[in-house]
């Protein structure tokens, strides 16, 4: 039974990683760019969710705040990462590798100081120095589901239905529109994608935008899920989707959302690991030697992307 | 580069160059005038800059800058062109100097506005600098350049040269010492754009050309001033230790940082967890000390202990990167912040209670005793030749020495087969490989040997900070180690000095401006990756790199290594 209720644990805490896994992995196939700032605009996510409940009345829980807030989140999320993409990166699309890495660096920084100094400053926010209370909307939050001894946070299984429903459309999006096949196609070959008349500075900008989206989603469930959100969140979750990432497959969308939930997973097994090495402090531990025994043994991640070789 | 919009154009120079140069020189003149006038209302603001006919320190530098500009100027007119002379660009320089003025006053302008709160505070003497050095700005840049300067191949006798490259360093010592002495912002501020000013006007007018080519010719010579400097520095200070212990500070995150430049700047691997290596050093070296609080009961001697935090370092270098090596550059990234992340945890959780007690979890291991050499206590004041010297300056030597090592190692490596093998590396992977370059074997040997310097450095920072614990060694340090290369240029001795010194200095100095230090921060990696991602000191092949586009460069570096023979900048 406890092997069930971490498998349950794992799945939700893998539903947040696969949801922000997405965008490290479409950035990763069109433009060869791990965007290191990409946990930041998940954080930023969280935060323009937040500060949609903020400008109502204050104390409203009703469902009715979910939609808004999870407009606002996205809004913010998809605005700061086309900032980033539009200023940033693309002046940097021919430099030597190590310039656009060392960017992502420099606006990851620059974008969780941003938050940390200035988002209090909005009058009738809270000072973000610290870590902010996330409103606890009615019914996707509160007591838990109880079902014979395993239970299930309404929170946890708010983000599984989110990674479901965001999986669904991503790939009805991908497969399926124009939009998503240009992005198939400037990621297999951005040369003869563009020579077939696909704007590939827009399939770049569309690329950022999906991730932040779902990063953004991700955002607000972290905030339901922990009950607060933290201008250093990006930090540890980024790096954990990245992990996923590769654990997938990099450029493998469907391995991002595998990656991210077998992740989790082994996160919550870990408890089980004997000796004073399980436990939860040593989770994090675990799931990034698992992100090195994935480089050495398979490189390609689980489902196969194509080898990273562009050093 | 930064190109601004062209509003001068050669035409209006051909037109009013002369009107030019006369507007020019009296702003020029103006300028070596006005520090004689008072320039504000106040004794409190800067150096106390209220009286007439006694410039203060700051006023003083103002004129220098005035002496510079028409010295230029007159310069200009009394050197004929002839065919064989080398040649000083006169007009660059003037311009150099009028702009860096201009800054320069400005900066001094502002400081006394927010230092007395308004720019009524300050005086005549304060606008007419204004005025005079927005004069020289306006006329030298009204005046046409002229033909680059060809002044690097001048010659001078050999003593004379040598006495150059002393002077140079007399002058360095004694700004460094000028600078940490000044604990008001901004003094500090308007000597920084002072200096930078100084050395746009010898970057222009072509004196930089020839002092490089100088110290090309007497390179020792170079060497052994520029350590004795360093040296002489601990001896400025009186016995007092405010400014050693933020000098032993600088000279720790330099030598870190030049470690991380071999692996980053000429190996070209972008390694982020570098300051968990350091932390593994100093970590090792805390155990093994005799610290009352050392979880293991071995004590061999330091010089040991030394050897085996390198060890301990390489070793995890070894067991990161040859799984990572292999892939790609963009996972050795990110593997290595998971590795640094992994590195905290794990420091964090080895307290006896999450696992074997090693590190006293957060708390880490305090009362590291200080080092002891042959009876010589690094804890205790000495006395040279007269000079007392603290604790701070004792580590201070022994710091010297091993950055003196690292540099040692870092520019013999760089000029060896295995150096060229790391740029062919950087440039192109396959190629290289399809060379014969033994490409995982090079990549793993930085990687390694970086983390080994690493782990010699944290073993004297654990004995200099007294304790270790795992909070020291975060994510940001390792930013901040690779911000100082990225700003001082990547690839460079002289670049990641400057960059290690400014990056730590600034926050010294500027207290005010700490809570956004981050903030500037990140915005400078951006700033400096989109417009100058070579750094303030350009390695010139690395110029070459991030602007392959450029044909002009390359035909002027080309032409460069055909007359000299070797890559400039490299050391």
């Amino acid at each position: 039974m406890d092997v069930l209720q971490q498998l349950v644990n794992g799945l939700s805490l893998g539903a947040l990683y696969a949801l922000i896994a997405v965008g490290y992995t479409v950035v990763y196939g069109i433009v060869q760019l791990i965007n290191f700032a990409h946990g930041e605009i998940f954080m930023i996510g969280g935060f323009g969710a937040l500060a949609v409940w903020l400008l109502f009345p204050a104390g409203n829980v009703s469902i009715w705040m979910l939609p808004l807030m999870l407009f606002g989140g996205v809004v913010a999320a998809v605005g700061v990462a086309l900032l980033t993409e539009r200023f940033a990166y693309r002046p940097l699309r021919n430099a030597p590798r190590l310039a656009p890495l060392i960017t992502a660096i420099g606006v990851s920084i620059f974008l969780q100081e941003l938050i940390r100094l200035f988002y209090g400053d909005i009058p009738g926010f809270p000072d973000s120095k610290r870590a902010i209370p996330f409103p606890q909307i009615e019914y996707v939050t509160g007591p838990a589901f109880n079902m014979g001894g395993l239970t299930i946070q309404r929170a946890a299984l708010f983000t599984l239905v989110a990674l479901a429903i965001c999986a669904g459309l991503l790939y009805v999006f991908v497969n399926k529109t124009r939009l998503g096949r240009a992005m198939q196609a400037t990621s297999q070959d951005p040369d003869t994608a563009r020579l077939m008349g696909i704007n590939v500075d827009k399939i770049i900008m569309v690329a950022f935008a999906l991730g932040a989206a779902l990063a953004a989603v991700a955002g607000l469930a972290h905030g339901l899920r922990y009950t607060n959100v933290d201008f250093r969140m990006g930090f540890l979750a980024g790096l954990k989707a990245f992990t996923a990432a590769v654990l997938g497959g990099i450029g493998n969308i469907n391995g991002a959302v595998l990656g991210g939930l077998v992740l989790g997973v082994v996160e919550g097994m870990a408890t089980f690991i004997p000796g004073q090495f399980g436990g939860s402090a040593w989770k994090d531990v675990w799931a990034f030697a698992l992100l090195i025994l994935v480089l050495v043994f398979r490189p390609q991640g689980l489902l196969g992307a194509r080898v990273v070789d562009r050093a | 580069m930064i190109t601004l919009p062209t509003l001068v154009t050669p035409e209006l120079q051909q037109r009013h160059g002369s009107r030019g140069r006369i507007i020019a020189l009296f702003g020029g003149v103006l300028l070596i005038i006005a520090p004689f006038l008072p320039w504000a209302y106040s004794a409190r603001a800067l150096d106390d800059m209220t009286f007439l006919v006694d410039p203060s320190p700051l006023q003083y530098l103002g004129l220098v800058l005035g002496a510079i500009i028409v010295a230029f100027l007159v310069l200009q007119q009394v050197l004929k062109p002839a065919p064989r002379r080398p040649r000083t660009a006169c007009v660059p320089g003037a311009r150099a100097g009028a702009t860096g003025a201009l800054i320069y006053v400005v900066l001094i302008l502002v400081s006394i506005s927010v230092e007395l709160g308004g720019a009524v505070n300050v005086m005549y003497g304060g606008w007419v600098a204004l005025v005079a050095t927005l004069l020289a700005f306006v006329g030298t840049r009204l005046m046409p350049t002229g033909r680059p300067p060809t002044l690097a191949a001048a010659t001078a006798p050999a003593p004379l040269e040598v006495l150059a490259i002393a002077g140079l360093m007399a002058a360095a010592l004694f700004a460094a010492a000028y600078a940490l002495d000044q604990d008001d912002a901004g003094i500090f501020v308007s000597f920084l754009a002072f200096v930078g000013a100084v050395v746009a006007v010898m970057i222009r007018s072509g004196v930089m050309g020839w002092l490089s080519a100088v110290s090309q010719r007497h390179k020792k010579v170079l060497i052994l001033a520029a350590f004795l400097v360093a040296f002489m520095f601990p001896f400025t200070q009186d016995g007092s230790d405010a400014n050693m212990s933020i000098a032993t500070q600088v000279i720790i995150f330099a030598a870190t940082a030049m470690g991380l430049n071999i692996v980053v700047g000429l190996a070209g691997l972008l390694d982020l967890g570098y300051i968990a290596f350091l932390g593994a050093g100093a970590f090792v070296a805390a155990i093994l000390s005799e610290s009352a609080f050392s979880t293991i009961n071995w004590h061999p001697p330091f010089i040991v202990v030394v050897l085996i935090s390198g060890t301990v370092a390489a070793a995890l270098g070894l067991i990161i990167g040859s799984p990572t090596l292999r892939v790609s550059g963009d996972y050795l990234a990110i593997v290595t912040l998971a590795f640094g992340e992994i590195f905290r945890i794990s420091m964090n959780n080895l307290d006896g209670e999450d696992g074997p007690d090693l590190t006293n979890g957060s708390n880490g291991i305090p009362a590291i005793p200080e080092l002891n050499f042959f009876g010589f206590d690094f804890g205790i004041r000495h006395e040279l030749i007269g000079v007392p010297l603290g604790r701070f300056s004792n580590y201070y030597f022994l710091l010297l020495l091993v950055i003196g090592l690292i540099i040692l190692v870092f520019t013999r490596l760089n000029n060896s087969r295995i150096g060229r093998g790391w740029v062919a590396i950087r440039e192109d992977e396959r190629a290289a490989e399809a060379m014969g370059v033994n490409v995982f074997g090079l990549k793993l040997f930085a990687f390694a040997g970086g983390a080994f310097l690493a782990g010699v450095a944290g073993s004297i920072k654990a004995h200099q900070d007294v304790s270790v614990t795992p909070d020291q060694y975060v994510f940001l340090e390792s930013a901040f180690l690779l911000a100082a290369i990225v700003l001082g240029g990547m690839g460079t001795v002289l670049g990641v000095l400057i960059g290690a010194t400014l990056l730590k200095l600034m926050p010294e100095k500027l207290r005010f401006v700490s809570e956004y230090r981050l903030l500037i921060f990140g915005l400078v990696l951006v700033l400096m990756m989109r417009f100058r991602p070579e750094g303030l000191v350009a390695n010139q092949r690395r110029q070459l790199e991030f602007h392959e586009e450029d044909e002009e460069l390359a035909d002027r570096i080309s032409d460069e290594i055909a007359e000299t023979g070797t890559v400039k900048g490299a050391t």
